[in-house]
């Protein structure tokens, strides 16, 4: 967070990225924990934006996440990616249940500098705290209306990069994916000023 | 080398000598030739002279046959001769033939020879430079041998002067090691000495031990001694502390004895009072028979008073009322007055009212305001009729109005129409001014075609060429400017048509159908615009989704992610399970069929399962059934004892009960004066009776002590007691 916050209390555009990369570690923490895929034991509380917010113990999915999310910092930070997904799949069946789409879309800040990399934005950060947080919100209010997920469920992080992105070692081009009798709520979105995070659940109509 | 070429050349030379040694041979057999010279000079003569004169020989013969007689030996030695001629011929052709094998076989072996020389050569030449190379290196070896002859001379030298070194030093570790072995033997013997005195300390020591064990002993024995006074000790600790407890339940006996002392002192005080008080018993009769009076009156007064309180209520209740009345009495009084005032103004407003010779009355006023109102209602009526009337005629007004419009639009169509029509009839005017110029014009051109003809015909002659040119030309031109003219009128129709059309209005009918087509396609876009707001629904939805269009990116995420191994590992359980399921299903087989094996062994030998049930079953009603039979003879049982015991109890006057888990019995006699009089006999393991202490054997202290201790029997103790009791009893009751 130090990094994010220059001299002059302006964000740039890595500063924007790792906030946004905080807000994907804490929600999709989150979504494990609220949507009841990892059993309720294996979590811990921690505080953050000013609310409760359940963690995983599992060294597995930290270390997951880890390596995920450093890597969508990576792209972030040069406005390649479009989309994140987190998909909640029927670990027997493969049959996508829901996802979590993260819409990323860039945005000029205050100086419209044609290098990216030079642009800042003087956003407060405590607006966009706020802003996350009453997001995280939404996200813990959504288990009132998402279907019951009633069988042993695991999840994925698939990203949506530009066409041309050079893809690291251990990382694999996928399918995009489709969710049968599909409903889509759109959650409140936030800015940093750089980027625009819209966070929208679809999720399988349950018949 | 060279002596291996010499030799090689004596060999060849030798070879050659043997060769050239056959010309010598052949010389020889020349010179044999040459020795049969004289014969060969004479031989060939003699043959020719034998092939020349061949008749002659014979004739020689002949004659030496004929001179046989003179020189017989001379012709046998001749024929002698000619045969060893011949012979000598023979051999000659034979050792010819001989000597030409032998030359080509020479000549044959001179060649191989010549070969094998050669190939010798060359081998010689090689093994002579092989042999120098071998001498070079023979010389070399030679030099190496006499270094290392050197070398090993020096390491001889070096080996030897180590052999003394050694030598020497053996020599100083033997003297070291002897000077070792005195110094062990030293410290050996010093060992030996040590060990003696250690031995004989381990004596000392052991004595000691015995002692010590035995000392030991004696402080067990000592020890067990104490142990024996230390129970004894805590035995007489035990009966002390239980004194001491009985002590305490004594002082607390001895304690709650003395409250009862003084309880009973109390009592006793008690008593004295209330004696005191029985005594004054007739004293306080008196009194409360006074009390009693004064009571009755307290009685009735209280009853007077609560009289008084209740008509003093009741005149406070009336007095109420009346202020109530009076109040309502002053507000009557100004009610009067003030309607007394109102009556005076409505007698004024009658007799304003009334006709002015009738007497005023509520009677004539009730009637004028009759009439009053009831002209009213029929204003009122006669107003909503008129109102209605107006709406009416407002309607009807409307009406005609809808209709003048109407009409006006009737008018103004019709008028359109009729502008229409004389348009129209305006153009076919002058269509029909244009048609009739055509007809003229056509006219005109026939007359001219006439005319032509009628001068073609009749005044051709007279007319000379130009002039009927000049004609033709004039009367085309004429028709020229009437097609012109024509023209330029059609064109004018033309723009006037068309301007009429632009101004014509759609006619009615045209407008009615536009307004239905209007209807349609408003209909059809309120369709069309619902239809759209779904759509985009619909595509906000989709947006949401972000399945429409592929969108220029691709798709990426980890290898290991969380997902994947999750399906890894279903998999596996999947593959483990069905696995399991494989070995569960051979196992039930396995099992299924020892099952059948048993089975079938089973209903071979018992009838199966079915016999087991059958035989359950009945085993459970026989129980049932024994159960039953139980439960009937304990009833019968109870029946029996209870009859026995009434039995026994009427016919011996005892009610023997037995109390408690123990042989301890209860005996009620049948004439006791209280159920608390019984006795209580225990039964000990040898059957022994023991009459137990009872509050009620104690007041029978001196017919036990004659009875039971002089027999020691019950039965005489519990008859002489019956008799005692029933003699009680019967004088009691007598």
């Amino acid at each position: 967070m130090s990094s994010a916050q220059a001299t002059k209390n302006c964000i740039t555009l890595k500063g924007s990225a790792q906030i946004i990369v905080e807000y994907l570690k804490y929600g999709i923490h989150s979504i494990l924990f609220q949507r009841g895929i990892y059993p309720a034991e294996n979590f811990d509380s921690t505080q953050q934006y000013g609310l409760t917010i359940l963690m995983s113990k599992d060294p597995k999915i930290t270390t997951f996440l880890q390596n995920v999310l450093s890597q969508t910092e990576e792209w972030l930070s040069k406005n390649m990616i479009n989309k994140i997904s987190m998909v909640i799949t029927n670990a027997h069946s493969k049959e996508v249940l829901e996802c979590w789409d993260f819409k990323m879309q860039a945005e000029n800040g205050d100086n419209q500098a044609a290098d990216p990399s030079q642009r800042t934005s003087s956003k407060d950060q405590t607006r966009i705290q706020n802003e996350i947080r009453d997001v995280m919100r939404q996200i813990s209010a959504t288990v009132s209306y998402l279907p019951l997920l009633d069988c042993i469920c695991t999840f994925d992080v698939m990203i949506h990069t530009l066409d041309n992105t050079e893809l690291p070692a251990k990382w694999d081009e996928t399918g995009a994916i489709v969710i049968q009798n599909a409903q889509a709520v759109q959650l409140r979105s936030f800015s940093t000023g750089l980027h625009k995070v819209e966070t929208v659940v679809n999720y399988k109509m349950s018949t | 080398m060279d002596d291996i070429r010499s030799s090689l050349d004596n060999m060849v030379d030798h070879f050659n000598d043997s060769i050239t040694h056959s010309a010598p041979k052949k010389l020889l057999f020349n010179r044999l030739s040459i020795s049969l010279s004289d014969d060969s000079a004479s031989l060939p003569k003699k043959r020719r002279v034998e092939q020349e004169s061949p008749n002659c020989s014979l004739n020689s013969t002949t004659d030496s046959t004929n001179n046989s007689a003179s020189d017989s030996n001379g012709t046998w030695k001749m024929n002698k001769l000619r045969a060893e001629l011949i012979e000598t011929k023979a051999r000659l052709s034979q050792v010819q033939d001989q000597l030409k094998q032998n030359e080509t076989k020479r000549r044959m072996e001179l060649s191989l020879a010549e070969s094998k020389v050669s190939a010798l050569k060359s081998q010689c030449d090689f093994t002579s430079q092989k042999l120098l190379d071998l001498t070079k290196d023979i010389e070399n070896k030679r030099g190496l041998e006499n270094s290392y002859k050197e070398e090993a001379r020096r390491a001889k030298a070096e080996l030897a002067g180590l052999k003394l070194k050694y030598d020497e030093t053996v020599n100083k570790l033997k003297n070291e090691k002897s000077q070792q072995e005195q110094d062990a033997r030293d410290v050996q013997l010093c060992i030996n000495n040590e060990l003696g005195d250690y031995r004989r300390q381990a004596q000392r020591a052991e004595l000691e031990l015995q002692s010590t064990l035995k000392e030991l002993e004696c402080i067990r024995q000592r020890h067990d001694e104490y142990k024996a006074r230390m129970s004894g000790y805590e035995e007489l600790r035990a009966n002390f502390e239980k004194q001491q407890q009985s002590l305490k339940v004594a002082d607390e006996r001895i304690k709650e004895l003395e409250f009862e002392i003084q309880s009973y002192t109390d009592w006793k005080q008690v008593t004295k009072v209330s004696q005191e008080r029985l005594a004054s018993i007739p004293e306080m009769d008196s009194e409360l028979q006074r009390l009693r009076v004064h009571n009755k009156q307290l009685n009735k007064i209280i009853g007077d008073k609560l009289l008084l309180e209740e008509q003093v209520h009741e005149y406070k209740a009336r007095l109420d009322k009346e202020e109530g009345s009076r109040a309502e009495a002053a507000a009557l009084q100004v009610k009067l007055s003030h309607t007394e005032r109102e009556l005076k103004e409505w007698v004024k407003v009658a007799q304003d009212h009334c006709l002015a010779n009738t007497l005023v009355s509520p009677v004539t006023l009730r009637s004028r305001i009759e009439q009053l109102l009831q002209g009213d209602i029929v204003h009122v009526s006669e107003k909503y009729a008129s109102e209605s009337e107006s709406k009416q005629m407002r309607n009807l007004v409307r009406d005609l109005e809808q209709k003048i419009r109407v009409y006006l639009k009737n008018i103004e169509d019709l008028n359109m129409s009729l502008k229409r029509h004389k348009n129209f009839k305006d153009r076919l005017q002058r269509k029909l001014r244009t048609v009739s110029r055509e007809r003229d014009f056509y006219k005109q051109m026939v007359d001219n075609f006439d005319k032509d003809l009628t001068m073609s015909n009749a005044s051709v002659a007279e007319m000379t060429q130009d002039m009927q040119v000049r004609y033709r030309v004039d009367v085309l031109e004429r028709t020229l400017t009437g097609y012109k003219d024509l023209c330029t009128t059609l064109d004018r129709e033309i723009q006037a048509m068309r301007e009429q059309e632009q101004l014509s209005d759609p006619s009615s009918e045209d407008y009615e159908n536009v307004k239905k087509e209007l209807d349609t396609l408003r209909l059809e876009n309120d369709r069309l615009r619902r239809r759209k707001e779904e759509q985009e629904l619909e595509i906000m939805q989709r947006c949401l989704r972000q399945d429409i269009g592929p969108p220029i990116s691709k798709v990426v995420h980890l290898v290991d992610n969380p997902a994947a191994e999750a399906y890894e590992s279903s998999k596996n359980m999947l593959e483990k399970l069905q696995a399991e399921i494989e070995r569960l299903k051979r196992h039930n087989k396995k099992l299924e069929d020892a099952n059948e094996q048993h089975l079938n062994e089973t209903t071979t030998s018992t009838g199966g399962m079915t016999m087991n049930f059958k035989e359950l079953n009945k085993l459970r009603a026989e129980l049932e059934s024994a159960n039953a039979k139980l439960g009937k003879t304990k009833e019968h049982f109870m029946a029996a004892r209870k009859e026995f015991r009434d039995v026994v109890y009427m016919l011996l006057g005892y009610r023997i009960d037995r109390v408690g888990y123990k042989s301890n019995y209860r005996v009620t006699s049948m004439y006791a004066e209280s159920p608390d009089d019984y006795f209580s006999i225990a039964l000990s393991e040898s059957n022994d009776l023991a009459l137990l202490e009872t509050p009620y054997s104690e007041t029978l202290q001196p017919a036990l002590d004659q009875q039971l201790a002089a027999n020691n029997s019950f039965p005489p103790f519990f008859s002489s007691l019956t008799l005692d009791l029933f003699q009680r009893a019967t004088v009691t009751m007598t």
